[in-house]
């Protein structure tokens, strides 16, 4: 397993920055097009819970484990304290959720408001 | 189709005196349209040049000829060069243009732009060939670059507000479908009440189509190579309109 570590400032600019690296690391995966256009729809909506629409004071250190078949990420927000954020998803967010992603949820991580998501390269794209 | 003759060098310049100094508009015209069906092979050349942006040859064949009337009108024989060479920056001018107008935003860088189009392209044809979505690797070598060119390409897509990048292709789907006529079928889960519970407010404010792309890939499971098939447009330009539709929708959520 291959893992890659990124802390950003918790602004939505940043997200963009999680976005192409979680695309960079799906292409090692040699995910199609598509899984990874899913990747990046579940980065986006799991980072916009935590960063906000507007940003928050403090970062985000998000995670990438690359395994075999599969990427994992997890983000994990160190903001500062009195910081509301989400920690339920909507119902359209799960819907989403579940059409993009093997496994998605919000979740506290060391205490702290974070998520976690999981993205398989489905089995018939045997690749070279 | 008229049958066409191609007249010698001298033949044309013959025309182009005559059309200079035509009695009347009658004659003028005659001469004109004799002059555009000599060209005519030229503006196809050139349009067809522009063929895969997403708009249908016949259009671009007019939008070409246009500037071929353009170059007939402005014209000068004592300039001493073939009309075809002074003629095919205007044609080309005229296409450009008609693609300019048709909404690329300046701010899209051009090479940006170019890479974008190529892309779209190569992502087509790669998934007919292959029955599924391409991965970066195979579209970067279908397209002569590498995978950091290809994923910089599609970030480009998204990171623009792409009004700009959704022009060219956005032909393609012909407009005039309802929401119904997409679906084929008034579909029963439509009247499905968590659906319409957890969307309503603000699904009522989407687009149609934005909103049939959301429901087609998130509630009936469509890809977004099986949308582009049904609305006749690219599956770039679905991952567009579906990300831009997100990133809407989660800012009607904050903003609750």
């Amino acid at each position: 397993m291959d893992q890659v570590t990124l802390r950003i400032p918790a602004e939505p600019a940043y997200v963009q920055v999680i976005r192409l690296i979680a695309a960079g690391l799906a292409s090692r995966l040699k995910l199609t097009l598509e899984d990874i256009d899913d990747l990046r729809i579940a980065v986006d909506e799991l980072a916009t819970y935590l960063v906000g629409l507007h940003g928050r004071e403090g970062t985000l250190e998000v995670h990438f484990m690359l395994h075999d078949d599969r990427i994992e990420i997890q983000g994990r927000g160190d903001f500062a304290e009195g910081a509301k954020v989400r920690t339920d998803l909507t119902e359209l967010s799960r819907i989403i959720l579940e059409t993009v992603a093997d496994s998605a949820s919000l979740q506290a991580i060391d205490g702290a408001p974070g998520f976690a998501l999981t993205k398989k390269r489905p089995s018939e794209v045997g690749l070279s | 189709m008229t049958s066409r003759v191609i007249l010698g060098k001298e033949e044309v310049r013959e025309i182009f005196l005559a059309y200079g100094q035509a009695a009347d508009e009658k004659e003028r015209s005659q001469l004109r349209e004799r002059l555009v069906e000599q060209y005519m092979g030229l503006v196809e050349f050139l349009a067809r040049r522009f063929r895969n942006r997403g708009e249908p040859l016949e259009d671009l064949v007019q939008v070409g000829t246009i500037g071929l009337l353009k170059a007939i009108d402005r014209f000068d024989l004592d300039r001493e060069v073939e009309f075809s060479t002074y003629a095919t920056p205007t044609i080309v001018g005229e296409l450009k243009r008609h693609f300019r107008d048709k909404g690329w935003a300046v701010r899209v860088p051009r090479r940006l732009q170019e890479l974008h189009l190529a892309l779209t392209e190569v992502v087509g044809t790669l998934g007919q060939e292959l029955g599924r979505s391409p991965t970066v690797a195979e579209i970067a070598k279908a397209a002569g670059t590498d995978e950091e060119s290809v994923l910089e390409g599609l970030e480009v897509a998204q990171a623009y507000n792409s009004t700009s990048l959704d022009a060219p292709v956005d032909t393609e789907d012909g407009g005039s479908s309802s929401f119904a006529d997409l679906l084929g079928v008034q579909d029963e889960q439509l009247e499905n009440l968590e659906y319409r519970a957890s969307l309503a407010p603000e699904l009522a404010k989407l687009p149609e189509r934005e909103r049939t792309i959301l429901y087609l890939r998130f509630y009936r499971g469509l890809t977004q190579s099986e949308i582009a098939v049904r609305l006749g447009i690219s599956q770039m330009h679905v991952s567009r309109l579906l990300n831009r539709t997100l990133m809407r929708l989660r800012e009607a959520f904050e903003e609750e």
